[in-house]
């Protein structure tokens, strides 16, 4: 059980990793809470479900639908939003208000045209039955979930660490106030992180339905939650610290349903409190945490 | 002898203009308060009640009224429903405004035990009566005389016939170890209470090799799973809401561990949002319970199961509210209120008790007989053991216990 819960754990922590990844981007380049996170994730859920019932597309290729539309999306969202915000005397604080507002509303509109009744997708669509991986039993969703989280951990490291808008991003999240002195253009650069950090929700809702079962769009607030703790832990403003925070979310989180499965929903509070007390600048601590 | 007389007379009058001005001061409408979620994680069951309960309060009101005894004439029905997004602490606010600020004449909680149990307190302390569709946690009912119980049993009945059936089937099936995985709330946590007791009996022949809770919001089961199957169980009982069902059963086809009886509450009271999420091979072979969805019973007031199906789907076509039990439970419930205003002396709290607890036992309906305990405990509307069946693209629940209700025979998985 232990072995199973550690490697499950594993996986289903890199799933996470994928969960928390844009919130963490957004963060780290804005200084800004995105707590509507959760709802563009159940959004990514929503259109991949749309996208396999009407025209039988598989996930993999919604996934880049996804991608392509959440960009997109992303950039006006931005434009009308963002800038205002961080001219704002505390902008971290006001960004908390205005996006649960903004949280809200999705949830709300996604009730009105979607309706409240769960929706999901058929596990056969990912593969029948469990894969086995290191001597271990795994569901195909876990396998899919994992692998592609991994895909876009690479493809973020590689937009931050080996392109120049990467270059430029790292440098707003540095200091705001230098890259714009320096004739960076501050809001192309956030725009387009903001865009992709909301498209790296949406991929992870693509994949929601075969990890959490099913999509509503009242889940938007507990994943929210779950994505602040995977960061927090991870090292808030450090898109890359994310991996750990999220192995430290799965693992913690299966070993808690193994050994204290009453008390399993604790855990994020548990882990925000945990660091927060322990080690407030995350696991990765100070020297990455402006990547 | 004369002055008595006279003082008699005087004391008459007040009564005998009271009738004409009672009359007169018939409501020009009855205030039904009602809560519902409109989102979050109790909307799947509750929206489906709420909408039952409007159709009928649509379809009343497009004939006149309701018929209200008290006044001996048909008056029209104002639903007031707020939507408290499953929050019980906003449940709790607006129940209060219900009674204090719209001065609803029925107050009827929302749906599932969750919701209601914040209902429960307030109800009582304002001494109004509690019309209660679907909250079974059995501590509601508990010296408690402002509350009844309409349209499914009490938690601790409802898996008297699992324990039963497993007990006597089950056994001689050689069904010896039990599984036993719950959500920690009023609805299953009371039944995987009940369970244990039914099931810990020195001549069950059963013994529960593994014993877990986990909290309502639980959406993988993938390592819980695993956790039971290291157990070895010859039967696992799985206690949840819909939402909590879907993963389950979702996580246990991905998982690829097969068990020779598997129960779980949802796929005979919301069998269509089940197919739809599980797939009816998901389903086969599944233990549920029965509820009148799958049952036809023959109403003596109201429509047939079949044709409050098609009013509802045609009244609620597009609103993404599937139709299951708690449609059903939303209907049987208004068609209580109904029949509670046929036959109450005033709207007094009292007499609508009285009202309710007089029907007990003499209403059938969609959902079967209604009949309370002295608690005001739901105790006739039973859940027998139904096993889902694949049938085309969906499915069919045959009941296999009680032996005298059953349809067909139970099929236990391979050893």
């Amino acid at each position: 059980m232990l072995t199973h819960a550690l490697f499950g754990g594993l996986l289903f922590g890199l799933y996470f990793t994928l969960v928390g990844l844009g919130l963490n981007l957004i963060f780290g380049v804005m200084r800004i809470v995105n707590l509507a996170h959760g709802d563009f994730l159940m959004l990514g859920a929503f259109a991949a479900y749309w996208l396999f019932t009407l025209f039988g597309l598989h996930p993999l290729v919604a996934a880049v639908a996804v991608l392509v539309v959440f960009v997109l999306v992303g950039l006006p969202i931005y434009y009308l939003i963002v800038p205002r915000l961080l001219v704002s005397r505390d902008s971290e604080m006001l960004s908390i208000i205005l996006f649960f507002g903004l949280s809200q509303i999705i949830e709300a509109l996604a009730s009105i045209f979607f309706g409240t009744t769960e929706r999901s997708i058929p596990g056969r669509v990912l593969g029948t039955g469990p894969v086995r991986i290191l001597g271990q039993s795994v569901p195909s969703a876990w396998a899919f979930g994992a692998a592609v989280s991994a895909v876009a951990v690479i493809l973020v490291y590689l937009y931050l660490y080996r392109t120049r808008l990467g270059t430029l991003t790292r440098a707003v999240m540095v200091s705001r106030d230098e890259a714009l002195a320096t004739g960076i253009d501050v809001h192309r650069v956030s725009a387009i992180a903001f865009g992709i950090g909301i498209a790296l929700a949406g991929i992870a809702g693509v994949f929601e339905p075969f990890m959490l079962g099913s999509v509503t769009p009242a889940i938007g607030g507990d994943i929210t939650i779950a994505a602040f703790a995977v960061i927090v832990v991870g090292t808030l403003g450090n898109p890359l610290g994310t991996v750990l925070g999220g192995i430290v979310y799965g693992v913690s989180l299966l070993l808690m349903q193994t050994y204290l499965s009453s008390w399993a929903n604790l855990l994020p509070n548990l882990l925000l409190i945990g660091v927060l007390l322990i080690r407030p600048e995350g696991l990765l601590g100070r020297q990455v945490r402006r990547a | 002898m004369l002055r008595r007389a006279l003082l008699g007379l005087v004391a008459l009058v007040p009564l005998a203009l009271a009738r004409p001005v009672l009359a007169a001061e018939a409501p020009s409408e009855i205030k039904i308060g009602h809560l519902h979620a409109g989102s979050g994680p109790y909307a799947s069951i509750s929206m489906p009640v709420y909408l039952g309960l409007k159709l009928w309060v649509d379809q009343t009101n497009a004939s006149g009224g309701a018929f209200v005894k008290a006044f001996n004439k048909k008056i029209p029905l104002k639903l007031i429903s707020y939507d408290d997004q499953s929050s019980t602490a906003t449940a709790a606010t607006l129940y209060n405004q219900l009674i204090t600020q719209d001065k609803v004449d029925l107050l009827v909680a929302d749906s599932g035990s969750v919701l209601t149990s914040v209902a429960v307190p307030i109800a009582r302390e304002h001494k109004q009566f509690l019309f209660d569709p679907t909250g079974t946690g059995a501590t509601f009912f508990q010296n408690n005389p402002y509350i009844a119980l309409l349209a499914d049993p009490v938690s601790t009945i409802w898996p008297k016939y699992i324990a039963d059936f497993l007990k006597d089937d089950g056994v001689k099936a050689g069904i010896k170890k039990v599984a036993l995985l719950y959500s920690t709330n009023d609805f299953t946590g009371t039944q995987a209470t009940a369970l244990r007791g039914f099931l810990k009996t020195p001549d069950s022949g059963l013994e529960i090799v593994y014993d877990q809770g986990v909290p309502t919001n639980t959406s993988s089961y993938t390592v819980l799973i695993n956790n039971i199957a290291a157990a070895d169980p010859d039967a696992v009982i799985a206690l949840g809401y819909t939402g909590n069902d879907i993963a389950f059963l979702r996580n246990l086809q991905d998982s690829g561990n097969k068990f020779r009886f598997l129960f779980a509450i949802y796929p005979g009271i919301e069998t269509d949002e089940l197919v739809k999420n599980v797939g009816p091979q998901g389903l086969d072979g599944v233990f549920t319970y029965v509820t009148s969805a799958a049952i036809a019973y023959k109403p003596e007031v109201g429509p047939t199961e079949a044709e409050f199906r098609k009013m509802f789907e045609k009244a609620n076509a597009g609103s993404g509210v599937a139709y299951g039990f708690n449609a059903i439970a939303g209907y049987t419930t208004a068609l209580v209120l109904q029949e509670t205003l046929a036959h109450a002396d005033s709207l007094s709290q009292a007499d609508l008790r009285k009202a309710v607890f007089g029907l007990s036992g003499k209403l059938k309906t969609l959902d079967g007989t209604f009949e309370l305990d002295e608690h005001g405990a739901q105790i006739g509307e039973i859940t027998p053991l139904g096993q889902v069946h694949p049938e085309g693209k969906g499915v069919k629940i045959t009941v296999v216990y009680p032996h005298d209700l059953a349809t067909g025979k139970p099929v236990f998985g391979k050893p």
